[in-house]
């Protein structure tokens, strides 16, 4: 993800001269590819977040389109009031690049995992929130984050996810994909925890549980329309995400509902109400937290047992 | 005739707080001087008639509560009205006790919180000098919110990227919202401080408008930026509000009010005036 992300920024960058990549301490390997070709369109502020947003903002009000980027931690939390105040009250062009957001920081554990950043953006006027799931959506999110003119942020992993779009996918703002057609349930997702509700659909697939699965990419504004829609026609919806239960996707699915006078049953699968726990590989952290195909399934099941 | 003017400022944006019994007066009047120098001494590139000039030189007010003393200096350059003026606070209107740029033309930077503006002045700059633009920024922050840390981040960017078409002037007036700054926070020197990072430090008087336009307009031969370390007074301009902190959000009682109308030159007339206008008539 993180190496689409700079691709497309590259070619972003290539083309217009007012896009520039703002650091603190915090590239990639993969930056060289701009550094070198085009040294004066890369900001390195150093450990210090809180500024670079604001200083973002300043540039934006200038003219120029700052893409920001560094982990995802640390841009939500720490620089919270300056992307609040600074960017988006301002409606200034910045966009913001979190990355190793949800559980991707595996081995450092709950200081560098992301499992409340949606809940505290979301709740920011203006913002847009885009949510990719593999590197071929998240060069698409790169893009369509540059035909918005504002502020965007753009959740993505930690580097080396698997492709589920076989195709650059269509993305479009309010628009939820569908990754696999069911009659039962729907169950929505964003990100890269997308290939285990992939897997979670196979296993219930083998319980005779048809799932519709959702690419819920477009996180604010959400498909209302879609939510809508599924709530009529399923028995349950469903909400996966490598996040707290607490303000994240499955939240946006009950505000949703909750306008609607569509009463359906939702279970949102999450992290509930804890910051994430364990340390390992990637996917090892995510079955510590319950969150793999295995445990997905399980919970679903369970759900749809007592409905 | 400059006294005058500056007087002028004062007594307006005082009877522009008076009917709202709610503003930073004090912090206001602290900065003045330093407004009048930049807007109307000749400091400041700028056209009333172009205010989106890509090559305008920017002002920002990092201590976004003084507000009233922005406004009644665009007031004085014409881009506010006086009609606007007595929309001050009011409901339904946009004139607020931070500056906001979404809803005052000629603000460059929305602050309140403090902290924010230097960083975001770092910002312009640094785009200034990538599309190669003359234009400057001069960024007035308070001597309390570069408590904030976020400000020490802006100082050492600011250096890093060699930001010599950026000026900060700190309003150093000693105090600070619940008291005196020697109080609330160890200080030695800011002028060593601020030399210690890099940047180049200029001291004067804050409410000397030769000595404070003198220095902004000296020429910066260095790859530096600078800070002007003004020396002001909070609440200058009323005795019994100077230098003291019960002034830092206080509106006058009956008998203080004799004090600021004889201090600042105000009739009863004008006082009943003030009170009397409906900012409907904008």
């Amino acid at each position: 993800m993180q190496k689409a992300y700079l691709l497309a920024l590259y070619e972003l960058a290539q083309n217009d001269p007012n896009v520039v990549l703002l650091l603190a301490d915090s590239g990639t390997s993969y930056d060289e590819l701009i550094r070198s070709s085009m040294p004066d369109r890369v900001y390195d502020f150093g450990i210090g977040e809180e500024n670079m947003v604001a200083a973002a903002a300043g540039m934006a009000s200038a003219g120029l389109i700052p893409y920001v980027f560094t982990a995802g931690a640390f841009l939500a939390y720490r620089s919270m009031e300056f992307i609040r105040n600074d960017v988006c009250l301002q409606k200034m062009n910045v966009k913001l690049v979190g990355m190793g957001t949800g559980l991707g920081w595996s081995t450092l554990g709950p200081t560098h995992h992301t499992t409340e950043d949606l809940s505290i953006l979301r709740a920011i006027p203006g913002l847009t929130i885009l949510s990719p799931c593999d590197p071929a959506e998240t060069s698409a999110c790169i893009k369509l984050a540059y035909q918005i003119k504002g502020p965007v942020y753009v959740r993505i992993g930690m580097g080396g996810e698997k492709n589920i779009y076989a195709d650059n996918p269509l993305l479009e703002l309010g628009h939820f994909n569908t990754l696999r057609d069911g009659n039962d349930i729907s169950v929505f997702a964003s990100g890269i925890i997308l290939n285990e509700v992939l897997r979670a659909s196979d296993i219930l697939q083998e319980h005779n549980i048809s799932v519709k699965v959702l690419d819920a990419c477009s996180i604010k504004p959400p498909d209302e329309a879609c939510i809508r829609e599924e709530a009529k026609s399923k028995k349950m919806l469903v909400a996966v995400e490598e996040h707290s239960v607490t303000g994240g996707l499955g939240s946006a699915l009950l505000e949703t509902l909750s306008s609607t006078g569509v009463p359906s049953k939702v279970l949102r699968i999450g992290i509930n109400n804890q910051f994430g726990t364990g340390y390992g590989t990637y996917d090892e952290v995510v079955k510590a937290n319950g969150l793999d195909g295995q445990s997905i399934a399980e919970k679903i099941l369970s759900a749809l047992e007592s409905a | 005739m400059q006294n005058q003017e500056l007087s002028s400022l004062r007594k307006k944006i005082f009877l522009t707080a008076y009917p709202i019994k709610a503003a930073h007066i004090a912090s206001a009047f602290s900065i003045v001087e330093i407004l009048y120098s930049l807007y109307c001494d000749g400091v400041m590139h700028y056209n009333v008639t172009n205010l989106n000039d890509p090559d305008r030189d920017r002002f920002i007010l990092s201590k976004g509560h003084a507000s009233l003393a922005v406004y009644a200096i665009l007031n004085k350059i014409g881009i506010i009205s006086d009609a606007e003026l007595s929309t001050f606070c009011r409901p339904g209107y946009s004139l607020g006790g931070e500056v906001n740029i979404n809803e005052t033309a000629g603000v460059e930077a929305t602050t309140g919180s403090l902290g924010h503006g230097l960083s975001f002045g770092v910002g312009i700059a640094l785009a200034l000098k990538k599309k190669k633009s003359p234009g400057k920024v001069y960024v007035l922050v308070g001597n309390g919110e570069i408590q904030e840390g976020v400000m020490w981040e802006a100082v050492m960017t600011a250096y890093k990227f060699k930001l010599d078409n950026l000026v900060v002037i700190l309003d150093d007036n000693k105090v600070q919202k619940m008291g005196f700054t020697r109080d609330t926070m160890r200080i030695d020197s800011w002028n060593e401080r601020w030399a210690a990072f890099g940047w180049i430090v200029d001291e004067t008087d804050g409410h000397n408008v030769e000595q404070l336009t003198a220095i902004l307009k000296k020429k910066n031969n260095s790859d530096c930026p600078r800070i002007i370390i003004a020396n002001t007074v909070k609440g200058k301009g009323v005795s019994i509000m100077e230098n003291n902190p019960d002034w830092h959000f206080k509106m006058p009682y009956r008998r203080e009010l004799k004090v600021f109308m004889k201090e600042l030159n105000i009739s009863e007339e004008e006082l009943e005036d003030a009170k009397s206008i409906s900012p409907c008539a904008l």
